[in-house]
């Protein structure tokens, strides 16, 4: 063996992958040390053997090195080596058939090449690729199903937040509706209640002041039966809200026996009062409530009742540091109820008796209402009755004590004959309501100016000066609460704003307040509160202002000059309104002066240009046509050069009012001008 | 819209107190483009910024003696150009002042009161209508 050789078989010994080489029966002639290693079998005991047979599937081998002979030679044909042991070892096979010089196969070369590790990495491969493809289908899954869940969390967000939207309109919907209603409702009842007081007062007949009377006693009732309606409403929607505010108890009650008197006397009852002077004068409570309670036992006790008396009673149960307990009951000496009747008198639209209704009227609402105003407050309410002999309702609350102002309350003033002239604007939409209300304040002797809505009025209150204002809440183009507003925050006013409203509900009240409205009045409205809530603030605000006012009024006895023309024509911009009165304050003294000259040089010819100049002033000025009209004579006088004595008259009297409009307007300029740096 | 656009309007009041409340009502009304002149002659002087109509008032030489009177100046105004469209304002609703204006070929005359501005107003639109019309026409003339 030369050296070539002996290095070539070191070669193929080195190699760990199993070199046969075969013999063109099978027989194994010749290997290396992989195979022996392979098989777990000496290369003496594999030598002359069937290579086949170490092969899992000797046929598939057999097949393949036949094709190797047949073919001269096989790539790559994937079989089984196994060990003695059973360790199988994956093979591919690649063969080549060799020959003799002339071309005779002798035997086959076989290369088994171990593709353990392959096979190994190339399962693991994809069993990873698997294990990616199912981690990928687990994610995706994953995130549908988050998607989803998020979707339904979504939904489920957003049917809670429909549901509560939903639930929220109904409220509000019912809300307006009633709030809606109420004023479409009590706004006509207004005009007809309204109107029915003003044609009592003037001269009727007997028979046409009867017929009157049942209008008006129609419409009260009617009226009453809205708001009772409106209350329970309120209460079964939750929005009966207490107010805890400062108020004076004993004034609060005196002043609304006081609006039930007529009632009482009409009925020829005595009505007696019982006020327990222990307690304290400032309590913080409802008084608007604490009113509607006894409003209504009270009427009740006046329906009920043909003769004798009612009587009135609060006392003092309990006091300590911090509340008072106040008892306060209502007792007639009419019809009574009966005992199995009692539980029955407090449930909506009931009456004790089925009959009660046909005989005294009403709905069964008050005493349903007086309980769900008493309840909530923490008192109960208690019925003492005996057929034929009256009964006495009566109900405790507790109040706060306070050491505060408590909130000015409306005190019944009697007509007085020496509070004249005050002047209102009534702010209205309703061409009925404000001729109404124009009619009830010429009756109290007040001069009454009105304006359509919350702009208008604010235009009129730009150029007139008004003792307190009337003020709708619902109007078209500005409604009250933003008027209000206006002349609070903007005008910077203090004029004393009463709001009338239609729908008086607690939210409503408040919003008055909040926008600084003084007080309000229910519609249609009662004329002696009316008369004593606008007297009660123009004295309140009188008293607060009382210099400034003398002078106001002062300056508004001598104005000759009226800013409406001027505002309307700039549109109220204070920079224009500045403009044109420092223009009027610039040339009227001129022309005046020149007027002057021209009279003592008896220059006609300039007396009368002057005067002419002087003409369209005037009426931009707002100032009374009279002197237009003597400008105007005097220039007619001064063109036909005829000297009247009559002149210099007419000149002193112009000048006069130039001078007074100048003062006047510097006035006003100062105004403008500190509305504009604010 | 652009002070091209707008239309130029001149005017001339010896009032002051009045000529603010013209300009202010203009200013206010529609798409002008105001200048305002105490004088006839500062009118006259700022012609060239080419009015497309001119408000002038009658009687200009009341107070100052040397001033020129609405005549002479309109007179003046329509002899440098023609075509400028001049409306008479005056305090004086006689028929002799109207028709001096007219004789002297203004297109309108206003007599100055409260309502003043809307009958300016109206005039000059029904001017624009007359101008636009008329362009029209010509344009149509000039294609027959």
């Amino acid at each position: 063996m030369d050296k070539n050789r002996v290095n070539a078989r070191s070669l193929i010994e080195a190699s760990l992958d199993p070199l046969i080489t075969i013999n063109t029966r099978g027989k194994i002639t010749d290997m290396n040390e992989a195979l022996a290693n392979t098989t777990g079998i000496t290369r003496e005991n594999l030598t002359g053997t069937d290579f086949f047979e170490y092969f899992t599937e000797p046929q598939k081998a057999r097949g393949v090195y036949q094709e190797v002979f047949a073919t001269g030679s096989v790539n790559n044909s994937p079989l089984t080596l196994r060990h003695k042991d059973g360790k199988l070892t994956d093979v591919l096979f690649n063969g080549s058939a060799y020959k003799d010089e002339q071309g005779n196969v002798l035997g086959a070369v076989v290369v088994a090449r171990d593709v353990t590790e392959q096979k190994r990495i190339a399962t693991e491969l994809t069993e990873a690729k698997i294990a990616a493809e199912l981690a990928t289908k687990i994610a995706e899954t994953a995130k549908i199903k988050a998607e989803s869940a998020t979707r339904i969390a979504e939904d489920a967000t957003k049917i809670a937040e429909d549901a509560t939207r939903i639930a929220e309109d109904a409220v509000k919907a019912k809300q307006q509706f009633l709030s809606n209603m109420s004023h479409e409702i009590r706004t006509p009842m207004n005009a007809i209640i309204g109107f029915t007081k003003v044609l009592l007062k003037t001269d009727v007949t007997a028979k046409q002041n009867e017929y009157l009377t049942a209008i008006k006693l129609s419409g009260d009732s009617l009226i009453v039966l809205i708001n009772d309606i409106l209350d329970l409403a309120k209460v079964d929607a939750g929005k009966m809200v207490f107010e805890q505010t400062p108020f004076k108890m004993a004034l609060s009650i005196s002043a609304m026996l006081h609006l039930f008197e007529p009632k009482i006397h009409e009925k020829n009852l005595t009505l007696i009062k019982e006020y327990d002077a222990q307690i304290p004068e400032v309590l913080i409570g409802d008084p608007v409530r604490l009113h509607q309670i006894i409003l209504n036992l009270l009427s009740n006790a006046v329906k009920f009742t043909s003769n004798g008396e009612i009587t009135v009673k609060v006392h003092l149960l309990e006091e300590d540091e911090e509340k008072v307990t106040v008892e306060f009951a209502v007792s007639d000496t009419g019809i009574g109820i009966a005992e199995d009747k009692i539980e029955k008198i407090f449930e909506n639209f009931q009456q004790a008796y089925s009959g009660t209704s046909r005989l005294y009227g009403g709905t069964g609402l008050g005493l349903a209402i007086v309980k769900q105003l008493v309840e909530p407050q923490g008192g109960s309410i208690l019925v003492e009755s005996k057929i034929n002999e009256g009964s006495t309702f009566s109900f405790s609350l507790n109040f706060k004590k306070t050491t505060a102002e408590a909130e000015y309350v409306t005190e019944i003033v009697e007509l007085d004959l020496d509070i004249k002239g005050l002047k209102i604007l009534v702010v209205e939409d309703i061409v009925l309501n404000q001729l109404l209300m124009k009619t009830i304040l010429e009756d109290f002797g007040f001069a009454c100016d009105v304006a359509a809505d919350g702009k208008i009025a604010i235009d009129k209150i730009q150029t007139n000066t008004y003792d307190a204002i009337l003020m709708d809440l619902q109007m078209p183009v500005m409604n009250g609460f933003k008027a209000t507003e206006h002349i609070r925050k903007i005008m910077n006013s203090t004029v004393p704003i009463i709001a009338l409203t239609a729908d008086v509900t607690t939210v409503d009240l408040a919003k008055c307040k909040t926008a600084g409205m003084n007080d309000y009045i229910a519609k249609p409205v009662d004329e002696r509160l009316l008369y004593s809530k606008i007297v009660g603030l123009v004295k309140k605000s009188l008293q607060n202002t009382e210099n400034k006012l003398d002078e106001i009024i002062e300056t508004k006895k001598l104005k000759c000059i009226d800013l409406d023309y001027l505002n309307r024509r700039t549109k109220s911009k204070p920079e224009l309104m500045i403009q044109m009165i420092l223009l009027f304050l610039e040339q009227t003294p001129q022309l005046i002066s020149t007027m002057k000259q021209s009279l003592q040089d008896k220059d006609w010819v300039l007396l009368s240009a002057s005067a002419h100049k002087i003409i369209p002033s005037f009426s931009i000025m707002g100032i009374n046509s009279d002197f237009e009209n003597m400008a105007k004579q005097v220039q007619e006088f001064a063109s036909k050069q005829i000297e009247s004595d009559g002149i210099p008259l007419l000149v002193f009297k112009i000048e006069t009012v130039c001078k007074q409009a100048c003062k006047e307007l510097e006035f006003e300029l100062n105004v403008i001008k500190n509305t504009l740096h604010e | 819209m652009s002070k091209e656009n707008k239309i130029k309007l001149f005017l001339v009041d010896d009032d002051i107190v009045f000529l603010k409340l013209l300009e202010i009502e203009f200013l206010d009304h529609a798409d002008f483009d105001i200048e305002t002149y105490i004088t006839g002659e500062l009118c006259l002087e700022n012609l060239s910024n080419n009015p497309d109509f001119i408000v002038l008032d009658y009687f200009l030489d009341g107070i100052d003696k040397n001033a020129k009177n609405g005549i002479d100046i309109l007179d003046k105004i329509l002899a440098i150009n023609p075509d400028i469209p001049v409306i008479m304002l005056s305090c004086q609703d006689k028929i002799e002042v109207a028709i001096d204006c007219m004789h002297h070929k203004a297109v309108d005359y206003v007599v100055k009161s409260e309502t003043s501005f809307i009958r300016l107003k109206k005039i000059i639109k029904d001017l624009i209508e007359h101008r636009k019309l008329e362009k029209t026409l010509n344009w149509y003339m000039d294609r027959i």
